[in-house]
């Protein structure tokens, strides 16, 4: 076994190849302090590189009596029934929902594109309210983090959909829990603001160490269930003044995959906003979301928002379980909400 | 390359005396033992005080070198071997095999790339559920991006447009059980599984695998890959090798998945670069847009069909 297969950094990985530690069996039996001296750093760093070597080479030993095939592995089955009972965070535009099969799923990356002005970051603070419906009107009772890229979160706005979202939440109970016990403890426009954790980034490092930041904090944060982690938006800073492609695409294919696992780790739903920029494709200029090819990859599901005549729509462009399909939403005083056509003809689907 | 040390473990009849002797001519590990004139050093054990103990010495270390090799084979035997042992598995879409004559072939790596939404994951998700309904054996899903969609291998195993309405009977169930998904999110976690996987696999523990997909190996290697260093393609090359060692080995098809980059005047190009071109055995294209009326697949390179060919298909 190598050491060149071990996640440590590159230049002690140099270090201990200079030095003739090639293979973890040599490795196994050194003391720290000999390591340490053999390839002069600190005593602490050669503790961390040998219990890395040794969780390596204890991995390699066969484990008998254990029957799985692959160590924390699920079957489908397993998996098909814990997605059946989870809850989607709706977008409170019924249309929406419905394509989206019941709303923005959690342990998935979903990435939403527009032009300026379509609403994107509407919709990103309309989930982060809704992401807090408490569970007995069929939300998810959960926090939200908005890590702000673009300086484009205004707390007045927030604090006016959650009035809405509240009032709605009353309107539901009178109408339909009447005959049940006592009304719930309804909740105050001023406490969505409390579940809302806010970071704001102005660099392209920053967003990359908030990022890095955010497994740490979900891990304290445990027993408080954030339960959404909005990006709004995501290429701002790696669009202008980028010099080297190649490490662009690394730093966003790291960050992809960051991502992905904080989703699946912490079964919350990620939300990456993004802008769309202009590709020559087949002799003309089309729309399309920013980033690139390689970003194209990094969500499981792509929602891009679009104008039709005077119209919002939404339309599905990827996903593994949803077919294509496209619905028109508007953003109101009250938030995302159905569009109410101002056609009086009806209009055939 | 382990030093002598390490082989006393196991092997008590390397004790300190044999390690001595093998000192005092400059061997201190099984390497120098090979590239050491070998019946030089059987003469000066024959000198010794205690010949026997370190002739034994010498042949357990032969042997030990020998088992860690791979026998050598003739073309009789290799064609005995991919006779019995490497069959085809049909991906679930008519199209494709045909267009394979037969379908994935045991013992290949195959690679699927082409541009984001062309249908990549769609294809390993009927091809996994194609191995489940048919009770084939196990499939192991490697996931980097969270779309294993365990709804869409039911609507496929039960030929429903919606799973909820209908009755998840017993088969549906054992099918969905032998499809075995894990989330992987990075290059060493992925190396790791592998070898936990081909140790498991090697200690003939019955385990009925046929099938691995990783969706998508590009997504882990791409945070590695260039930046002026060359561990990116050590990785790469790393993980090309385990996959097909497994695949030749336990008679698995070994699926996998990329995705394309821009290259020169706006055409894309398949990511990984041009070191990866020659590690997989069949490398297929996915080609536009993935739509209900089919998209183009054609094959970039095969082992014994003429590449160039293409066909239109469909995942229903």
């Amino acid at each position: 076994m190598d050491v060149s297969s071990l996640p440590i950094s590159p230049s002690h990985r140099g270090k201990l190849i200079s030095a003739g530690y090639s293979s973890l069996s040599s490795l196994s039996s050194l003391s720290p302090s000999r390591l340490a001296l053999d390839l002069k750093i600190s005593e602490n760093e050669a503790v961390e590189i040998l219990k890395v070597a040794s969780v390596r080479s204890g991995q390699d030993k066969i484990e008998s009596g254990s029957r799985a095939l692959v160590n924390g592995a699920q079957t489908a089955w397993d998996m098909l029934h814990e997605e059946e009972s989870s809850k989607c965070i709706t977008t409170s535009c019924s249309n929406l929902d419905e394509i989206l099969s019941g709303g923005i799923h959690c342990k998935e990356v979903t990435e939403i594109g527009g032009v300026p002005g379509i609403g994107k970051t509407q919709l990103g603070i309309q989930l982060a309210v809704n992401v807090q419906i408490p569970a007995e009107y069929g939300g998810l009772g959960g926090k939200a983090v908005y890590i702000d890229t673009e300086g484009s979160f205004m707390v007045e706005r927030v604090l006016q959909i959650a009035e809405a979202c509240a009032q709605d939440m009353l309107e539901y109970n009178t109408l339909l829990r009447r005959d049940s016990q006592a009304c719930l403890v309804d909740k105050q426009p001023k406490s969505f603001l409390d579940n809302i954790f806010y970071f704001r980034v102005c660099t392209y490092t920053e967003q990359i160490a908030v990022i890095n930041y955010l497994e740490k904090f979900l891990s304290e944060h445990k027993d408080v269930g954030v339960k959404v982690v909005i990006v709004d938006s995501i290429t701002f800073h790696f669009r202008q003044d980028f010099e080297d492609m190649a490490l662009r695409t690394r730093l966003l294919s790291g960050m992809a995959l960051k991502l992905m696992k904080l989703a699946k780790k912490f079964n919350l739903a990620v939300v990456l906003l993004n802008q769309v920029t202009n590709k020559f494709v087949e002799g003309s200029f089309q729309l399309t979301l920013a980033l690139g090819d390689s970003w194209a990859h990094a969500a499981t599901n792509r929602i891009i928002l679009y104008w039709n005549g005077n119209e919002r729509h939404a339309f599905i462009d990827k996903s593994p379980s949803l077919p294509s399909a496209s619905s028109p939403y508007t953003v109101t005083g009250r938030g995302i909400r159905n569009s109410t056509s101002n056609c009086k003809r009806v209009k055939l689907m | 390359m382990a030093p002598l040390e390490d082989l006393e473990r196991d092997y008590p009849i390397i004790d300190s005396n044999f390690r001595m002797f093998c000192a005092s001519h400059g061997i201190f590990t099984d390497t120098d033992f090979l590239m050491h004139d070998l019946s030089a050093l059987e003469a000066f054990a024959r000198q010794d005080y205690a010949p026997q103990k370190l002739e034994h010495g010498i042949k357990q270390i032969l042997s030990i070198i020998e088992s860690g090799q791979r026998p050598w084979l003739n073309g009789l035997e290799l064609l005995e071997d991919s006779q019995l042992n490497k069959c085809t598995l049909s991906t679930g879409c008519e199209s494709i095999d045909i267009l394979l004559q037969g379908g994935l072939r045991a013992g290949h790596v195959t690679e699927l790339v082409g541009p984001s939404c062309s249908g990549k994951t769609q294809v390993c998700l009927k091809a996994a559920s194609h191995v489940a309904r048919n009770s084939l054996g196990k499939v192991v899903y490697f996931d980097t991006g969270n779309s294993f969609s365990p709804k869409r291998v039911a609507q496929f195993l039960s030929f429903s447009p919606d799973p909820s309405t209908t009755q998840l009977n017993k088969t549906v169930e054992r099918d969905m059980s032998s499809i075995v998904c894990h989330s992987v999110f990075d290059i060493f976690t992925l190396l790791d599984m592998l070898r936990q996987l081909r140790n498991n696999l090697r200690s003939q523990i019955s385990f009925q695998m046929r099938m691995l997909i990783i969706d998508s190996l590009s997504s882990l290697i791409a945070p590695v890959l260039g930046g002026g260093g060359v561990h990116g393609h050590a990785l790469m090359a790393t993980a090309g090798l385990l996959l097909k060692e497994i695949a030749h080995e336990s008679n698995l098809c070994v699926v996998v998945t990329n995705h394309m980059v821009a290259g020169e005047a706006g055409m894309l190009k398949p990511a990984l670069g041009e070191s990866w071109k020659s590690i997989p055995h069949v490398r297929l294209l996915l080609s536009g847009k993935y739509s209900a009326n089919g998209t183009r697949i054609k094959i970039l390179k095969h082992p014994y069909l003429a590449s160039g060919k293409s066909t239109d298909f469909v995942v229903i």
